[in-house]
């Protein structure tokens, strides 16, 4: 990381975006100190102290922001579109290699943190192992080890498959003790086979119990919910995030509700709608149709993606915070492309700024994660992202990286060891 | 890998190729690739693709192209920043997989395209391989044993394979072959761990003796860590087909060369993998911490030893070479205080230690290709082997280190990605006079 001689370096550009969502600075300068930052601020102003040592980039046209945050990765997979319960059924080790390259691609794509929302075993938590060894290189790992289910239930076959409020409490402090940072909970059904998307798993004694205890530990919890039943026994039981959030009636009918909606508002609840996962398979199969499943019809994807960022823009317009997590490299989805993620809130409806934000301030207070990271202020981690162009005007922009800085060291996006 | 290249053919042309069947260097030469093969080999102005065929053509001025070379002794778990074995079989085996794909992401870029794995712990190795196939990570062509097979507290036993017996031993040369052993490595006296002892044999011949005629049986080769004398005879006894390290050792620590037994390795044919950078890079560390904070008492008499034993075995392998016995680069990276990536070390010792450049080329190509069995595919460029070739800029052949400076490499017919020069100059280790 940082070698100790160059203590502070200084980052120059046209523009510079703090992630906080107020207006773009012009002629801006930010002074990282060691893996902090210290002040951001103009060119003129912004000065390493007297006599210091001082790495100094002027990235001329471009812009500064912070690095970005997705807050929902399975670092696990693989985004060929094979089913979990495929992906499963590779060993430990392998997937852990997988992780690492996974990892080291969201990195040098720009993304500084990732919340990972559950993989098969340990294997995440041997991925942070292999991180603090130095022998990945890997934005901030913020880990759920795997996620908590019902039997048959979503992401089963992860490891951890509890019954009633006891089990639950016991994986939640299972998981607790081996490292986890956040509790993942399946509160509906997926794609796992075995598993009912429109029905509820845990009943709320199981998932309150589920919630109370992770508190417990300072720590949060965010649902997998692909129906609306789930959405109300995630809501009653107190999580922090709702992952997907589908407004999905028990007959599979779309239905928003805004009295669903409301509520989250109310609740101050953050919600990942994971729209980003659809658009990149349109994306990819409108570029090569032969890539399509015999059972995928593009329309039907198309209608269900647009169904899906109305009911994203009405949850906004009822006050509830929408964050951007890829969700990749589940299913087609790989990583290093949390951008079409990015972009996919712009198509909903954002601001390029609003987008922006949901991928660093938001999404870094999604995953409590917010003192440390998420935007460009005095203090927190030296976690940088210069991109050419100027993202506020073409959201496209955020895939011109130029350079990453984690904690104040410039990474090597090219180191493939 | 996926093949990105739109022609069918690749045409490598430079001032020299050194395709290590035996001669020179063909001046002006060109390797003409199709698919994952060789197709050509020869002078460039003879080596032409058939008529009307694509051709992506490649020239590199200056430059030598030969085979990818093949390090018969790498530990892919390892480190190479000194610690012991026991502490690396510590960690779990998900993180030793991580950093064994990383290990064999640095020998292939650094232009090694066969790797003969020595022992890593349970099936981490297997994994990698799993890894590699799934198309999840990149690596060389692996020659793989699994896990070494051990007495109880012998050398690396810690890995996962202490066996007792003859019927122990052959159940797990089974095992293993079962799960995709390649060869069957065996530590034939104690070593570096702390429980073994490494001027003693660890196995009895008919132990070992049943290893060789089990792998044997299932067309696969033996390798025999040997750190003393007894075991290099029991190995010899047993018919190991490569003795690595192969010290002359007496029990009471005393070197003693035996032209007698270094014979009979002539005789029966076995290879010897000497591993001598392992002890330079000792010590190099040493020398490094005495530049950066001093050495204890213990270190520096510590270092005086690892030279002393440095030279006792340039010795040894000089007189080797000298009888003509088929004497191999093999790194023994990652271990101790080498790591990956830096193969060129070992065969520019096996140069010090008596090789002609040439010769020392050929230790990392052909006859290391020969050594594991798999001359059939690599080793040599030649019509219908695979495509694994090196570009380096220089003559190797003139002067060996001319392998550090590599261009290119080539791996299955497909240009490797090779990613930033810092990270690849990173790799290589800090040599120090001495």
């Amino acid at each position: 990381m940082s070698d100790g001689a160059t203590q502070f370096t200084i980052l120059k550009a046209a523009r510079l975006i703090d992630g906080s969502g107020g207006p773009v600075a012009e002629q801006a300068a930010i002074l990282l100190e060691g893996e902090t930052i210290k002040r951001v601020g103009t060119k003129e102003t912004v000065q390493a102290p007297e006599g210091a040592s001082v790495l100094e980039v002027d990235y001329g046209a471009a812009t500064i922001l912070p690095g970005l945050v997705d807050c929902h990765v399975h670092v696990n997979g693989i985004g060929d579109g094979r089913a979990g319960d495929e992906l499963v059924t590779l060993p430990d080790e392998v997937l852990t290699v997988q992780s690492a390259q996974n990892v080291r691609r969201h990195l040098f794509s720009g993304v500084t943190t990732v919340r990972d929302c559950g993989g098969k075993n340990r294997t995440t938590f041997h991925l942070r192992d292999a991180v603090e060894m130095g022998i990945v290189p890997s934005p901030r790992l913020i880990l759920a080890g795997r996620p908590v289910a019902i039997i048959g239930g979503h992401l089963s076959y992860f490891g951890i498959q509890a019954t009633g409020a006891t089990e639950c409490r016991a994986a939640v402090r299972q998981l607790i003790k081996e490292g986890a940072d956040f509790i993942k909970v399946t509160a509906t059904g997926g794609s796992t086979r075995t598993s009912h998307p429109l029905v509820p798993s845990f009943n709320v004694d199981e998932f309150s119990a589920i919630c109370d205890e992770t508190h417990k530990f300072g720590k949060h919890v965010a649902a997998h919910c692909t129906s609306s039943g789930g959405m109300e026994n995630a809501l009653e039981a107190g999580v922090d995030t709702i992952i997907h959030g589908l407004h999905r009636d028990a007959d599979g009918s779309d239905s928003y509700r805004p009295d669903i909606a409301d509520r989250i508002a109310e609740a101050g609840v953050f919600v990942n709608p994971t729209l980003g996962q659809s658009v990149a398979r349109i994306r990819q199969l409108e570029d090569d149709p032969s890539r399509a499943l015999d059972t995928e019809d593009l329309d039907a994807m198309r209608r269900g993606s647009e169904t899906r960022m109305d009911h994203v823009a009405r949850m906004r317009d009822a006050g509830v915070v929408m964050v951007a997590g890829s969700d990749s490299a589940w299913s087609n989805y790989e990583m290093g492309d949390f951008q079409t993620e990015i972009e996919s809130h712009g198509m909903a409806g954002m601001s390029n700024m609003e987008a922006i934000v949901s991928a660093t301030r938001d999404s870094a207070a999604s995953c409590w994660a917010d003192d440390s990271v998420g935007t460009l202020e005095a203090g927190k981690q030296g976690d940088v992202l210069v991109v050419d162009g100027d993202p506020s005007r073409e959201l496209g922009d955020l895939r011109r990286v130029v350079d990453v800085y984690l904690a104040g060291s410039r990474v090597d996006r090219r180191d493939l060891i | 890998m996926v093949a990105s290249s739109n022609s069918e053919y690749t045409l490598v042309t430079a001032d020299r190729v050194f395709d290590a069947t035996g001669g020179l260097p063909i001046e002006q030469g060109a390797v003409l690739m199709c698919g994952s093969e060789i197709v050509a080999v020869g002078r460039a102005n003879e080596v032409r693709a058939p008529e009307g065929a694509s051709v992506e053509r490649r020239d590199y001025p200056g430059a030598t192209v030969l085979p990818g070379m093949v390090d018969c002794h790498t530990h892919n778990n390892g480190f190479g920043d000194g610690r012991a074995g026991e502490e690396l079989a510590e960690l779990a085996d998900e993180v030793l997989t991580v950093q064994a794909a990383g290990n064999a992401r640095r020998s292939l870029f650094s232009g090694v395209t066969t790797i003969r794995e020595n022992g890593p712990k349970n099936v981490t190795m297997f994994r990698v391989r799993d890894a590699i196939n799934e198309g999840l990570t990149v690596g060389p062509r692996m020659v793989l044993c699994g896990r070494p097979v051990s007495i109880i507290g012998g050398h690396m036993g810690y890995f996962g394979g202490e066996v007792t017996g003859v019927e122990g031993v052959r159940a797990l040369t089974r095992q293993l072959i079962k799960e995709g052993a390649d060869y069957i490595k065996i530590t034939a006296t104690g070593g570096s761990t702390p429980t073994s002892f490494p001027l003693l044999p660890s196995f009895n011949v008919d132990e070992l003796r049943a290893a060789t005629d089990e792998a044997h049986k299932f067309g696969k080769l033996t390798a025999t860590h040997s750190t003393s004398t007894q075991g290099v005879i029991n190995s010899l006894d047993a018919e190991v087909d490569m003795i690595i390290h192969c010290v002359f050792k007496e029990p009471d620590d005393r070197d003693n060369f035996r032209f007698d037994i270094a014979e009979r390795i002539g005789e029966q044919g076995a290879h010897v993998n000497p591993t001598l950078h392992v002890g330079r890079a000792r010590v190099w560390s040493l020398i490094e911490k005495q530049h950066d904070s001093g050495l204890s008492e213990e270190e520096s008499v510590a270092l005086d030893e690892a030279k002393r034993a440095l030279d006792v075995r340039l010795e040894q392998n000089r007189r080797m070479i000298e009888m003509g016995l088929k004497v191999i680069t093999g790194s023994d990276s990652s271990w101790g205080d080498y790591q990956l990536g830096n193969t060129v070390y070992e065969a520019e010792l096996l140069v010090h230690a008596g090789y002609s450049h040439l010769q020392g080329v050929m230790s990392v190509t052909k006859w290391a290709a020969e050594a594991l069995g798999v001359d059939d595919a690599v080793g040599t460029l030649e019509p219908g082997k695979q495509a694994d070739v090196l570009v380096v800029r220089g003559d190797p052949t003139e002067d060996v280190n001319a392998l550090w400076d590599v261009e290119d490499v080539y791996f299955r017919g497909e240009k490797v990605d090779r990613g930033s020069e810092e990270s690849l100059a990173a790799v290589r280790q800090t040599p120090y006079e001495f």
